[in-house]
């Protein structure tokens, strides 16, 4: 029963290497907006914010089809970067894991920005009349202090990237060893006769993963009130 | 904390950075073969390794979303399409390399119940109810306006009178593997797939063959892509060998062409 | 020497306050809501005025007609918080060297020593702001400010969260500060007794204006609260 084949592990590593990469890349981003959305206002704000969570609400085929329009081969972005860059996304490991980190941005983005908007605002203050100018003010108070929630924000933004499905199949199809995530080669596996064990195991596998990203989440989260309490 | 989440980044990190895609991109052939011919190409994959050392990386799908991914820019060798529609339309948009097309297999028709169904066996002519037969239950097959499986499904039918009353009962899947998957679970009364599906599936039964009179003929050509890699002609010269008829006929495709070798 | 003159609409009501501080301590006083912290908030860069100049030994800090207004981060003047505000990520060793580093000045460990004696907070430098008294935090912020080496010290009522003992506690550190910290402050109060001991010019602030200018006689007739 525990067997697992080599098309099995392709699957996880793959998976995870994906995951790895879209959570490491969209983490600056992330961290970048979740500031911005938490301490500035500015005209655009309300629309910055929609289009933030829009991966959360939109229907995950229609972001994978509007990824292969803007960055597939003869996509607008994708046609130039090929051409110019020569850096592919349609169809590669690369726009799968554009597509898990684009759909697991939502997730990133929120406890990031609720644990800076927790960081006192008073302790800024403080900071700067003691020289800190605004970057080293958020390098020294705002980010330490929001670390917990960023820790948590990227290990929910990693279970979603793990187990993205939609986005990733239509913009960058299912080709084992390359595209074919863990959710994806269940996807195959329960098509294919005979092919309900490999799929149980790797069910399993995701189970295990989700529920140790949640745990590691919360335990995050939990760390974040201590800390702030000065233990 | 700082420390946990320190190491726990550290080998996570390491771990996707040191796992290499498993495709290694020069000793590798990526095939795009219709969804049906999957057990089968397998089986000829890993024959075609075990001979010449050149990995096979095979995604299996509709033949419609197959011929669109390759237009979309997919890095696909060899295109193998259940219907000869598709392989056209690829050949319109200037993805086939037109000199490499063979018609390479055939196939049947057939109606497909549960194994443990009460119908054992249909006479599909003329005049032949569907409908009725299906009674409350629901008929699986794959998309009837784009996939092969399914339209050749419907032409059948059609010819046959029978499409009209029945067209209300029917369930379309993507592909026609996930209809296969869903007779055999007992989640649809029918399904209308190629005979070679039903064979590699103990859970259905075949109830019915559909005349092959009553369908265009069902033809599987083979070409490879206008990117194929210089390894790919070996390979569909493989496609062609007696070694890979023997293994073709054995999964029930009928093998339209000679033999090489 | 610090120059105010300026305009700033608070809310209901506007504050205008020109004045000219020479000395070692200036007290602003008044009753809660007069302004008070709203005018140290000004000196201290972290509001701007609408109108009007702040100036601190000839250089300036705000000047709306001309267009300037230096951040707080550049001003040097050190400020201590009503609460503290102590860093609860790092112990107090950090706390008190962050505006050294901030500023980019010289490890001087001789200024250290003499800051935490004066202070008496020796003892503290391993403990996290969290596990501190309310008092000893108030001293620790004295010192962290101190020690960022700051050409003027603001102090928003530094007693006022503290009980009367703590209270007693704290003003001969005050006292000390004021004879031996060679720094010039602005101490914000609305307790005359405190002002009395601690400053050398006061300014009265009324409903955002400013009602009197001198010396300690300008508090007689003023109550400390109960």
């Amino acid at each position: 029963m525990f067997d697992i084949s080599p098309t099995e592990w392709t699957a996880i590593l793959l998976s995870l290497r994906v995951a790895v990469i879209a959570t490491l890349v969209a983490t600056p981003l992330g961290i970048a907006l979740a500031w911005l959305l938490a301490r500035r206002d500015f005209r655009g704000k309300p629309l910055v914010d929609a289009l933030v969570h829009l991966p959360l609400v939109l229907p995950p085929v229609v972001t994978g089809y509007l990824l292969l329009l803007t960055f597939g081969r003869r996509g607008a972005v994708g046609g130039w970067l090929a051409d110019h860059l020569g850096i592919v996304f349609a169809f590669r490991w690369t726009g799968a894991a554009l597509a898990c980190g684009i759909m697991s941005f939502p997730l990133l983005v929120r406890p990031i920005r609720l644990s800076i908007e927790a960081v006192d605002r008073r302790l800024e203050q403080a900071a700067a009349t003691l020289g800190a100018p605004p970057w080293r003010v958020f390098a020294t108070v705002t980010l330490p202090l929001a670390l917990p929630g960023v820790l948590a924000g990227m290990v929910l933004g990693f279970a979603k990237a793990i187990g993205e499905f939609g986005a990733t199949i239509t913009f960058v199809s299912n080709i084992p060893g390359e595209t074919q995530t863990i959710s994806s080669a269940i996807y195959s596996l329960i098509q294919t006769p005979d092919g309900d064990p490999a799929a149980a195991r790797l069910v399993v596998v995701s189970i295990v993963i989700a529920m140790g990203a949640l745990i590691a989440s919360e335990w995050f989260a939990r760390r974040a009130t201590q800390r702030l309490h000065g233990n | 904390m700082y420390r946990v989440a320190g190491v726990i980044s550290a080998l996570v990190i390491l771990l996707g950075a040191t796992c290499s895609p498993a495709v290694a991109q020069d000793k590798t052939i990526t095939v795009f073969a219709a969804a049906s011919m999957k057990n089968a190409l397998d089986d000829i994959d890993a024959a075609y390794t075990a001979k010449t050392g050149v990995r096979i990386v095979t995604s299996y799908a509709a033949s419609p979303a197959l011929a669109k991914q390759i237009e979309q820019g997919a890095p696909a060798d060899v295109f193998v399409s259940a219907d000869t529609d598709w392989m056209d339309y690829a050949v319109g948009k200037k993805t086939i390399d037109e000199p490499t097309r063979v018609n390479l297999l055939g196939n049947s028709l057939v109606l497909i119940a549960p194994k443990d169904s009460t119908i054992d066996h249909v006479n599909i002519g003329p005049g032949f109810d569907l409908a009725k037969l299906a009674a409350d239950g629901k008929i699986v097959t794959a998309d009837v306006k784009s996939v092969p499986v399914g339209k050749y499904a419907m032409a059948s039918l059609q010819k046959l009178g029978s499409w009209q009353a029945a067209e209300p009962k029917f369930a379309m899947t993507e592909n026609v593997r996930a209809a296969l998957a869903l007779v055999a679970r007992g989640e649809a009364a029918f399904g209308i797939v190629y005979s070679t599906d039903a064979k590699v599936e103990p859970g259905v039964k075949i109830v019915g063959t559909f005349p092959a009179d009553s369908h265009p003929a069902i033809i599987y050509p083979v070409a490879a892509t206008t990117t194929a890699k210089p390894e790919t002609s070996n390979y569909l010269a493989f496609l062609r060998s007696t070694a890979a008829k023997i293994i073709l006929e054995k999964y029930g495709f009928k093998f339209l062409v000679s033999p090489t070798t | 020497m610090l120059r105010v003159d300026i305009v700033k609409q608070l809310g209901e009501f506007s504050l205008e306050a020109s004045f000219e501080s020479q000395g070692r301590v200036t007290g602003l006083f008044g009753a809660s809501g007069a302004g008070k912290t709203s005018l140290i908030n000004l000196i201290a860069g972290l509001l701007k005025p609408d109108r009007g100049i702040i100036a601190l030994d000839g250089e300036t800090l705000d000047d709306t007609a001309a267009g300037v207004h230096v951040p707080p981060h550049r001003r040097r003047i050190g400020y201590v918080f009503q609460d503290a505000r102590l860093f609860p990520h790092l112990d107090i060793r950090q706390n008190l060297d962050y505006g050294r580093r901030m500023n980019r000045l010289a490890d001087d460990p001789a200024q250290r020593t003499r800051v935490t004696e004066l202070l008496d907070i020796g003892n503290l430098l391993d403990r996290r702001p969290g596990k501190l008294s309310g008092g000893e935090r108030q001293r620790v912020a004295l010192g962290r400010a101190l020690l960022s080496k700051p050409k003027l010290l603001l102090l928003d009522e530094p007693l006022g969260s503290l009980d009367e003992g703590r209270k007693e506690e704290i003003l001969p550190y005050l006292m000390r500060l004021r004879d031996e910290a060679n720094v010039p402050m602005v101490y914000v109060s609305h307790d005359a007794a405190e002002m009395r001991q601690l400053a050398t010019q006061i300014v009265m602030l009324q409903r955002g204006r400013v009602t009197a200018f001198g010396g300690a006689k300008v508090l007689i007739g003023s109550p400390s609260p109960a």
